[in-house]
């Protein structure tokens, strides 16, 4: 009862302060919450009530640590940069938070988690208690350990394979906006032939033959190899001019190619090197087709004209005047892809073709436990909220940035 | 209107030959998994010369190339062959489920295409209010959970505690069609709940890109309504990126639906494509994947014709 | 009897008979305790739980492992939901009882010469097919030779490559003369493959209309789907009380789980284990678990380093807590095993041979002995071998390290597992189905020239002893042979047993079954059809 009393004296006094200072919309807001909280106590009682007063505490904190945090980063900041981040909404600056929190998380996991990934530590789906704060899993290993160390690999995964989709995809789709031509259309129809098949049976397909432990180091280093010559084939059509300088840039892009190949495996086993690459071959022709379409906007522009009159070269246009262009599109849909990729991933765990046990993964780990929820257990609920935070954070920072790119002030 | 249809014929040559590499592709992909149809078939209990015998009596011991021609040969007379396994003519084995696919990604766009360009244009309308957030949240978190543990939830609440749908949508002969709808209600919602999201999000996207504009601002500076200027105004230059992605998040709904098939035991062309991929059966595999990347180019090929229809400047390009 | 409250005691008694709930001989011991004679309950049990089956109604099974290409050819018969529809629509000569005793199905009886290598199957005079005609000698003699012969594409072929001749005796049975005499041949006939199909004119097998003789006429059968079917009113047996089945594919498990919650299906086979104590929870299901001839095993090729040394092999063997295994991987549905592949559900079963148990010290010792101390070896696993199978290696991995030993799991992908992980690496998981007999176990995967011998183990007293024991017909002598040859597997061979996993399936309440459950397949033998029947019907 007291709660009760104190709960709603709370929120009128604040409502009244907003209003007497003529603060509109954190009124409206207060105020409504208050008439919600009013309806919902008649009907639902305290229970009720205790859970929007819960939900809007957890609101107000998050709002509250997103404005930390944003003002923390502009302190930080130089002085442009505090000037863009000071824009952020609140939303945006939430989403920086909760990335940043779980990248903190993965880099530094051995040092956070209170247990190992793989360590044994009690009774299989232990309740939560002081040791555990998330309680067991199905083989009493630590959900709370587990879920930091998952950061750490489905996070480095996905992130891994958007940035090669990315690479292969916007150089590409850079080039054919720049070459135009036979080149254009070729690499269109090949972007039209691997989106036709459906990503998750090309996925099965493609992890079948590689896959697995069948996938001897030196396959997936040789696969890699073979990627990044492809990518450096595009670089170089895009910057080589001459006959020599052809030469002189092979043999670069195979000695980096070779590099990053033995890079690349000493990082990630097999097995996670052939899903880093089904997923970038997969994804690349989504990010093939945006950035032909923005670049293909800019191609157009007057200023393009101006530079290729001016005797400029392709790298030169892509650099300066066509890239910087076509950013904050390329930016959002870098979230947006990183969040797909993310969930194919958990897909692909869900039909058994995923990370190697026992190394923690978020998707697996749902897979694992998801039959509980049919009993109402929230086991399996918890990796599934962490895709989710981590997914809604990603879009929220994207929101900013469309917002940012469309050009609307207000 | 000729230019469309020259247009639409273009592309259509050019789907057929995207199928004939897509076909090749498939093929080979299907040789190179470890395994053959004979060893798929016998299991774990096979000897060298029943797997023999079964090779020569399903034509493996042909080249693979052989074997392509042959299929090709036949396919391009829309004779997609019968079952290596079975036996069974391919199209006996996919149609019926083919059908079921389509019905479950009808019944699931019937609601989530109206609904979520409506919120979208609603959101839009509200931008940044609460209420925008609100529905972005939600939308986002239904994007963000894997579609199977969404599944597992809605059979949660509405199968097994409120008992209001069945929890597995097996079809049964003579179901009416009210009955119909019941069994695989759950499904179509939680297709709805996975594409809902793109699509509200690109409706609005689209509309506030076009806020910025003059003839918007001209527009508002006219005195009309907030509700006027963006569903008279702004709307109809953005269908080509809305209808884009509402023909992206339909092919999904076709091609992509395996894990719920497989939550729901929904007898779809997915989980055929599935088991025909794990016992190597070429033909059905093929057949599925044509049929998945045909729905995709023509739904591709009807978005841009669609995209071209709702605005006057692609239709007259300069 | 004069007591109320035994009156009482009684009365709860019967009712739990009737409910399938107590075994005889516990009801037996109860009444007796109520001051009933033997008579008295025994009349009282047959009273109760005997004559209550009731005809009537509609099943609906959910079943697990369906495939979209599955066939009518009973030589394929490879996924699990296609052999319980087997056991439906067709028959064998012979079964397995639900107390795990050979008993007739086709043929009313059966015998064998001296030297075990000629056998006489009487067919049942009353055995019909769907189609109305006469299950004839012709008839079994067709569908045997669809397994047999150099073209034959039957995943049987193996378990009859012994017999040389089937001969027709013109009084409606069948001989089977074999090569070398084989005691267990009975046994052989209720294979899941050796289905009576009828024959064609030229003798050849009709397997292709999906005719049968089993308790349950084929309506609709959409592979890999749904079947449905109605009873087979001449049916050779007693049982078949269902009016019509409805056999439904549910290949996600938590399908399965929520379809018998919800009662979309009166019984599901293959729960999971994890959520076992869950679904005890729920009041209007019955769960029964029931040990099981099926096991998984973990060879190691024998002829690979490094476990060609038999002192490695014994220190794996001694590394891995087979306790903690049973407990949090098959959540105590398991049998534990003693690394030799003779289940308590197999007939001969040794009895008192000393359990190995966890013991890492030991292990060290051997390891220090072969010189292989610090041993790094890679396991092969894939998540479809069983629910579970990934786990239970990270686990063997956590037990193993105590012993100073690093085990790489390597999970491979579920997709053509046994055509290239199986035989193939060095050390893998496997499941093997339930065999009718300990002879075939061994001669399937253990014989030194088994195409299946999974560990590549040679050992020339086992093969001795395995083809002894093969042709006897004594069967204390028989016991013996098989007692030694356990010890020698247990103790110098290359595979890994674990545990025997339990059948666990579940059922509503008002689906009621007899006291006993044959530990053959899931569903009772995979005859659960034919055999149970509804309370309510």
């Amino acid at each position: 009862m007291v709660f009760v009393i104190l709960y709603f004296a709370l929120l009128l006094l604040l409502s009244c302060g907003a209003a007497y200072y003529n603060q509109r919309s954190a009124f409206l807001l207060l105020f409504s919450l208050t008439l919600v909280s009013l309806v919902l106590a008649i009907i639902g009682g305290i229970p009720a009530l205790r859970f929007v007063a819960i939900a809007a505490g957890m609101l107000l904190a998050a709002g509250m640590m997103s404005y930390a945090f944003r003002e923390f980063l502009t302190a930080l900041a130089s002085d442009e940069m505090a000037k863009e981040l000071r824009t952020a909404p609140l939303t945006a600056a939430f989403g920086m938070f909760v990335i940043f929190i779980v990248a903190v998380m993965g880099i530094f996991a051995p040092a956070i988690a209170p247990h190992g990934e793989a360590e044994i530590i009690s009774q299989a789906f232990a309740p939560p208690d002081n040791n555990m704060l998330l309680g067991a899993d199905q083989l009493g290993r630590d959900m709370f350990s587990r879920i930091i160390y998952g950061a750490r690999n489905t996070v480095a995964l996905a992130l891994c394979g958007t940035v090669l989709a990315f690479i292969l995809g916007a150089m590409a789709g850079l080039l054919a906006a720049t070459k135009g031509g036979f080149f254009d259309g070729t690499m269109g129809r090949i972007a039209d032939v691997i989106m036709s098949i459906p990503s998750l049976i090309f996925a099965l397909l493609m992890l079948s033959i590689f896959g697995g432990s069948l996938a001897a180091p030196s396959t997936s280093a040789w696969l890699l190899f073979g990627f990044a010559v492809i990518v450096g084939t595009l670089f170089l059509a895009a910057a080589a001019y001459s006959v020599l300088s052809w030469i002189i840039g092979a043999a670069i892009v195979v000695g980096v190619s070779f590099a990053f190949a033995l890079a690349f495996t000493s990082v990630f086993d097999a097995s996670e090197v052939i899903l880093i690459l089904v997923v970038a071959v997969i994804y690349s022709p989504r990010v093939f087709r945006l950035t032909r379409a923005v670049a293909g906007n800019v191609v157009v522009m007057d200023y393009i004209e101006a530079a290729k009159l001016r005797g400029e070269k392709n790298w030169y246009l892509i650099r300066r005047e066509i890239l910087p262009n076509s950013t904050a599109p390329l930016v959002a849909e870098f979230g947006l892809e990183f969040c797909f990729v993310f969930l194919l991933i958990a897909g692909l765990s869900f039909l058994g073709l995923g990370i190697q046990p026992p190394t923690a993964d978020w998707g697996s780990m749902v897979r694992e436990n998801a039959t509980l929820i049919s009993f109402g257990e929230i086991t399996p609920l918890i990796p599934a909220a962490a895709i989710a935070l981590l997914t809604v954070a990603v879009n929220f920072v994207v929101d900013w940035m469309l917002h940012r790119s469309s050009g609307l002030k207000e | 209107m000729g230019d469309i249809l020259t247009l639409v014929g273009k592309r259509l040559g050019l789907g057929l030959i995207i199928l004939l590499v897509i076909s090749l592709i498939i093929f080979f992909m299907v040789e190179l998994l470890p395994g053959d149809i004979a060893q798929a078939v016998l299991g774990q209990s096979a000897t060298p010369e029943n797997l023999a015998a079964l090779r020569r009596e399903m034509g493996l011991d042909q080249p693979a190339i052989v074997r392509y021609l042959a299929w090709l040969s036949e396919a391009i007379t829309l004779d997609f062959g019968s079952s290596i396994v079975t036996d069974a003519r391919v199209t006996e084995i996919i149609g019926e489920r083919f059908m079921n696919t389509l019905f479950l990604a009808a019944y699931a766009a019937v609601i989530a295409v109206p609904v979520s360009i409506i919120l979208g244009v609603i959101v839009a309308l509200l931008r940044n209010s609460i209420f925008d957030r609100v529905a972005n949240v939600i939308s986002l978190s239904f994007i963000s959970s894997p579609e199977f543990f969404l599944g597992y939830i809605l059979i949660l609440y509405f199968a097994v505690k409120w008992g209001m749908f069945p929890a597995i949508a097996s079809l049964s002969e003579g179901m009416t069609f009210l009955e119909l709808l019941q069994r695989t209600f759950l499904p179509a919602l939680t297709l709805v709940l996975v594409v809902m999201a793109h699509m509200m999000r690109m409706t609005r996207a689209a509309i506030i890109n076009l806020l910025a504009s003059p003839y918007i601002e001209m527009a508002r500076l006219k005195g009309a309504p907030p509700w006027k200027v963006i569903v008279k105004h702004a709307l109809p230059n953005a269908w080509a990126p809305i209808i884009n992605v509402v023909a992206l998040n339909l092919a999904y709904l076709i091609t992509g639906v395996v894990l719920v098939e497989v939550v729901f035991v929904y007898p779809g062309i997915g989980q055929a494509l599935v088991d025909a991929v794990s016992k190597r059966d070429f033909p059905v595999v093929q057949a599925c994947c044509l049929i998945f990347a045909a729905t995709f180019i023509l739904l591709n090929l009807a978005a841009d014709v669609g995209a071209i229809l709702t605005n006057p400047r692609l239709r007259h390009p300069k | 009897m004069t007591d109320i409250k035994d009156q009482m005691l009684l009365d709860r008694l019967a009712a739990a008979a009737r409910e399938g709930k107590i075994s005889r001989r516990s009801f037996m011991h109860y009444a007796a305790a109520a001051g009933l004679t033997t008579t008295a309950a025994t009349g009282l049990w047959t009273g109760a739980a005997k004559a209550q089956p009731a005809k009537g109604g509609t099943f609906r099974l959910g079943m697990h492992d369906g495939n979209t290409s599955d066939t009518h050819d009973p030589g394929t018969y490879v996924t699990f939901s296609m052999i319980q529809v087997a056991h439906t629509y067709r028959s064998y000569l012979t079964l397995i009882e639900p107390d795990g005793s050979l008993g007739p199905d086709l043929a009313s009886e059966w015998s064998a010469s001296p030297d075990a290598k000629e056998w006489t199957f009487k067919i049942n005079d009353n055995a019909t097919f769907h189609s109305g005609n006469k299950v004839t000698a012709n008839d079994v003699i067709a569908s045997m030779n669809h397994h047999r012969g150099e073209e034959t594409t039957s995943a049987a072929k193996a378990l009859l490559a012994d017999v040389e001749e089937l001969i027709d005796n013109g009084d409606n049975s069948v001989t089977f003369v074999l090569a070398s005499g084989n005691a267990d041949l009975p046994w052989l006939m209720t294979d899941y493959h050796l289905a009576i199909v009828p024959a064609n004119e030229d003798g050849t097998a009709n397997w292709q209309s999906g005719d049968g003789s089993g308790p349950y006429k084929m309506e609709e059968a959409e592979f890999g789907v749904r079947y449905t079917l109605t009873r087979h009113d001449g049916w050779h047996l007693e049982g078949a009380y269902f009016d019509d089945l409805e056999l439904i594919v549910l290949n996600d498990p938590n399908a399965r789980q929520t379809a018998l919650v919800t009662g979309d299906v009166d019984a599901v086979t293959q729960l999971e284990l994890k959520t076992l104590a869950l679904l005890q929870r729920d009041p209007n299901i019955e769960i029964d678990d029931v040990p099981s001839a099926a096991a998984i095993t973990m060879p190691m090729l024998c002829d690979t380093a490094p476990f060609d040394n038999v002192d490695v092999r014994n220190a794996l063997k001694l590394s891995l807590n087979r306790d903690e295994l049973v407990e949090k991987i098959a959540f105590g549905a398991a049998t534990k095993a003693n690394d030799f592949h003779h289940s308590p559900a197999m007939p001969y079963f040794p009895e008192g041979i000393e359990q190995r148990e966890y013991d890492p010290d030991q292990a060290k010792s051997l390891l220090q002995k072969a010189g292989a101390e610090g041993l790094t070896v890679n396991l092969s696993v894939a998540d479809s071998v069983f629910s579970g199978a990934v786990d239970m290696c990270v686990l063997f991995a956590e037990h193993a390290k105590a012993a100073g030993i690093t085990i790489n799991v390597n999970r491979e992908p579920n997709d053509g597992y046994y055509s290239d992980v199986w035989l193939k690496k060095p050390w893998c998981v496997v499941q093997w189905g339930a065999r009718p007999t300990p002879d075939v176990m061994y001669s399937l995967a253990y014989k030194s020239d088994a195409a299946w011998n999974e560990s590549r183990w040679q050992n020339e007293r086992f093969n001795e002893l395995l083809l002894q024991a093969k042709a006897e017909l004594d069967d204390t002598k028989r016991a013996e042979m098989y007692r030694e040859m356990a010890i020698l597997a247990k103790d110098d061979g290359g595979t890994i047993i674990p545990f025997f996993p339990n059948f666990v399936y579940a059922r509503r309440k008002n689906v009621q079954h007899g006291e006993n459950l044959a530990p053959s397949w899931q569903m009772d033998g995979a005859r659960a059809c034919s055999r149970w029947w509804f309370a309510d019907a």
